[in-house]
């Protein structure tokens, strides 16, 4: 087991792209995303880009 | 996309349109925008407004015999008509500046000759030289006003339904008023020339001239042309020539019309050298009122003034106007509210958002998905306007351009591709190959509850030995705007039809027979209600003593199956209300929950709100919405057949398996075959999931197998995230349009407790 590192990570949807720093297993690269950021912040981005 | 594309779908829309007493205005003066400024007390602007319109606002207010109240629209309730003539004097009375405006235009080379210094000569003029032509009035007296000047005594007997000396409301009209008035008008002007004294004889003396108006005033000279005259474009057989106001007949107040409408036209004869109205008039629509049912009554205000109105007063009369504008389905529709655009907007949004990224698009996409494609506002609308069938049309357009946001119908599509594969089955009579009859169910009745498929199938199979097609008629991939996968589903629909030897279809959904009934015409069907209310055989319960009948609103035009399912609660005893708007969308229509999930629960509210009596629905899809939000709620069939009445409305794991448990239950009883649903690895998982937790799943649309995959997934390859207890996972399941996350602990080998449930749409890329 390994201890998760902050990295930056890129995000795409509805055709537009981004990065942003999140949890990452430093190991197999294995992403997380907490229950807060995908209800809050990308919850609205996602809405923000469907509606470009 | 044509712009024509679109706005086909609103091109009858009269919203914005002139109302009725602007058609019947000689001027066609914007009643509604000059009674607001003057409700408000604008004077100002509200003068202007009416000056713009008129030409010489005094000589309007006092002689116009106003033909708007003749059509206002205040009176088909009772009430007398707004007193325009009455509110056009207090405005120019309130108004502190009444000058004219001048404007920096450069002069015109062309140059216009105007016979006559009458009213129709004059607004002909001064209009023209607004715009910096170059214009000479030849008058045969010596001074301007013609008729009104020249006649003052008798123009009560001649010119038109007004005396100069008081008309019927008492107002005075003096001509000294008159001169004031078109002398304030022409006050900024500087090019134009007057030549009184002068009689033209022949037009030959005004060869020098571009263009030239011939308004010698009743009884006047025509030059031998009256005979060429067009009483539409006002020309005559001489190219340049023009002719209109009292010479050709008409009153006093069109005499100034023609003026106007004459300086438009003749500005477009010098600029092309071709006559042509690039703006005319509404004047055919002076009898189209609107409904005004919910108008409240206001008495007309009586003038306290020897003068007329005080400030109060006026604006008190002003604000009597109905400001009658159709807006009847923005009223109506929560959807069209919210969004606030009138129909024509909308579709010249959905034309701009078919080309590249747009500032139109950043509002439509919401206001696309967000329709419940219901039909209500056609159905209320006088014209037939179907919104909903243009935002249909842009749900398919985005589609085919790429714009379409997949994770707001992903779950349904889903749903609909278990439906026509897993929960699919079709079968004639038990021991025959063809029928003349099969039920259609829909998926989503066995789904909701099972007993209603079986009920119905068993006694359609008893006394019309009927067949069964347990399918989904597509209307997910409709809602998504996804014509391919609707026609390929059709195709297939249509297949299952043919080879049970083309039966009459009996519909439980009225989605599904929506659906039959535009893509499917050769399909013959009757609805599942109707045969049943003719069923006396059948014990209906009376399962509430009075309760009103929600209809979907796909049912709207079925009556068959609206007065069955009356017939069969009525037969049951139950007391039946009728609800005032009928056949509104439960707001399950359109799928537009996940688009917009705060209008879908203010929709649902406002229909649970329509009574407070309990609903009786037939559609499952409505029982659903309104057991949902605690509303007491039955479906006519668990009326009809004395069901239990289960108010819970079934997870959405629960409902695929009920669809299952349906299937065989049908495929062991009528063809004798077992079926053996297929199997998942993970099926066999145990879950365990607190209610709050269920609700919000349910909510989400996530379902239980989803989260069994991705745990069986986690634990088998040990992908997945691992507190510091050691205790809580966390892992993810990545799917075509949605990534889910499950946060659990395991109880025991294959027991999982389920902690928190959420997803995304967005997709991350996993970086080495």
């Amino acid at each position: 087991m390994k201890e998760l590192v902050l990295k930056k990570t890129v995000f795409s949807y509805q055709g537009h792209s981004f990065s942003h720093d999140v949890y990452t297993c430093p190991q197999c690269g294995k992403v997380l995303i907490p229950k807060e950021l995908a209800e809050g912040r990308i919850a609205k981005v996602e809405e923000q880009l469907e509606d470009k | 996309m044509k712009m024509e594309d679109a706005t086909r779908f609103t091109e009858r829309c009269i919203n914005g349109e002139p109302a009725s007493c602007s058609c019947a205005c000689p001027f066609h003066l914007d009643m509604r925008s000059f009674l607001s400024k003057t409700a408000k007390g604008r004077w100002n602007a509200a003068y202007k407004e009416l000056r713009n319109a008129v030409m010489f606002p005094v000589i309007v207010a006092a002689l116009c015999d106003a033909p708007c109240r003749g059509r206002c629209q205040r009176t088909i309730i009772g009430d007398e008509a707004i007193d325009l003539p009455e509110i056009e004097s207090a405005v120019i009375k309130y108004a502190n500046n009444r000058k004219p405006e001048s404007y920096f235009i450069p002069p015109k080379t062309k140059s216009v000759a105007v016979i006559g210094a009458g009213v129709s000569g004059l607004s002909c003029a001064l209009n023209l030289s607004h715009k910096k032509y170059s214009v000479t009035v030849f008058e045969k007296e010596n001074g301007w006003g013609g008729r009104l000047h020249a006649e003052t005594g008798r123009l009560g007997t001649e010119g038109g339904n007004f005396s100069t000396e008081t008309d019927s409301s008492g107002r005075h009209a003096s001509f000294k008023d008159f001169d004031d008035d078109i002398a304030l008008q022409f006050s900024v002007i500087d090019n134009v020339e007057f030549k009184y004294n002068t009689e033209i004889k022949s037009l030959d003396e005004l060869n020098d001239f571009d263009a030239v108006y011939i308004a010698t005033g009743a009884g006047g000279e025509s030059f031998g042309l009256i005979d060429s005259w067009d009483s539409e474009l006002l020309t005559t057989s001489s190219p340049k020539v023009f002719m209109g106001g009292m010479l050709c007949g008409v009153s006093l107040m069109e005499a100034i019309s023609h003026g106007i409408e004459l300086s438009r036209t003749m500005e477009v004869f010098l600029q092309t050298g071709k006559a042509f109205t690039a703006h005319s008039f509404d004047r055919i629509n002076c009898g189209r009122y609107l409904d005004h049912s919910d108008a409240v009554s206001s008495p007309i205000i009586k003038a306290s003034l020897d003068d007329g109105y005080t400030e109060e007063e006026a604006k008190q009369e002003a604000g009597r106007c109905l400001q009658c504008d159709c807006e009847k389905c923005i009223d109506a529709c929560e959807m069209l509210k919210l969004f606030n655009k009138k129909p024509k907007r909308i579709a010249s949004d959905v034309f701009t958002d078919a080309g590249s990224s747009t500032l139109a698009s950043r509002t439509l996409t919401r206001e696309t998905y967000s329709c419940n494609i219901c039909g209500y506002c056609k159905s209320i609308c006088p014209e037939d306007v179907d919104i909903g069938a243009l935002l249909q049309f842009s749900r398919v357009s985005r589609l085919n351009s790429g714009k379409y946001p997949a994770a707001l119908h992903d779950f349904w599509l889903r749903e609909m591709d278990f439906a026509t594969t897993e929960g699919f089955f079709a079968s004639a009579p038990k021991g025959k190959e063809k029928a003349a009859y099969a039920f259609f169910p829909g998926c989503r009745l066995g789904a909701s509850n099972p007993d209603h498929v079986l009920k119905a199938y068993e006694y359609l199979h008893n006394k019309y030995d009927a067949g069964i097609i347990l399918d989904c008629c597509g209307v997910p991939a409709y809602w998504a705007g996804d014509d391919d996968r609707l026609n390929e589903n059709l195709e297939k629909v249509r297949d299952s039809w043919k080879s049970m030897g083309g039966p009459v279809l009996i519909f439980a959904c009225a989605s599904c027979e929506h659906v039959f009934r535009m893509f499917l015409p050769e399909v013959k069907f009757v609805s599942l209600y109707e045969l049943l209310s003719d069923e006396e055989g059948i014990v209906s319960l009376k399962i509430y003593p009075e309760a009103a009948v929600f209809d979907p609103c796909a049912a709207r035009y079925d009556d068959g199956m609206q007065s069955g399912v009356r017939k069969i609660a009525v037969r049951s005893g139950i007391e039946i209300e009728e609800l005032k708007e009928k056949n509104r969308c439960c707001g399950f229509g359109g799928h537009m929950q996940v688009a917009n999930p705060s209008l879908y629960n203010e929709i649902i509210q406002n229909r649970i709100g329509a009574s407070e009596k309990p609903y009786i629905v037939y559609c499952t899809n409505c029982r659903e919405v309104f057991v949902s939000k605690n509303k007491q709620c039955v479906h006519i069939l668990d009326i009809a057949f004395g069901l239990n009445l289960e108010q819970k409305v079934p997870s959405l794991q629960k409902k695929r398996n009920n669809s299952l448990e349906v299937k065989k239950i049908l495929m062991k009883e009528y063809h004798n075959t077992d079926f053996n649903p297929e199997t998942y690895e993970w099926e066999e998982l145990k879950l365990i999931i607190s209610e709050e937790i269920q609700e919000s799943m349910e909510k989400k649309l996530i379902s239980e197998a989803d989260l069994k995959e991705a745990i069986f997934l986690a634990e088998s390859f040990g992908d997945k995230f691992i507190d510091e207890s050691g205790r809580m996972n966390l892992c993810s399941l990545v799917k075509p349009v949605v990534t889910y996350w499950v946060q659990y602990k395991t109880v025991s080998p294959e027991v999982y407790e389920i902690f928190s449930v959420y997803y995304h749409r967005m997709r991350f890329h996993k970086d080495r």
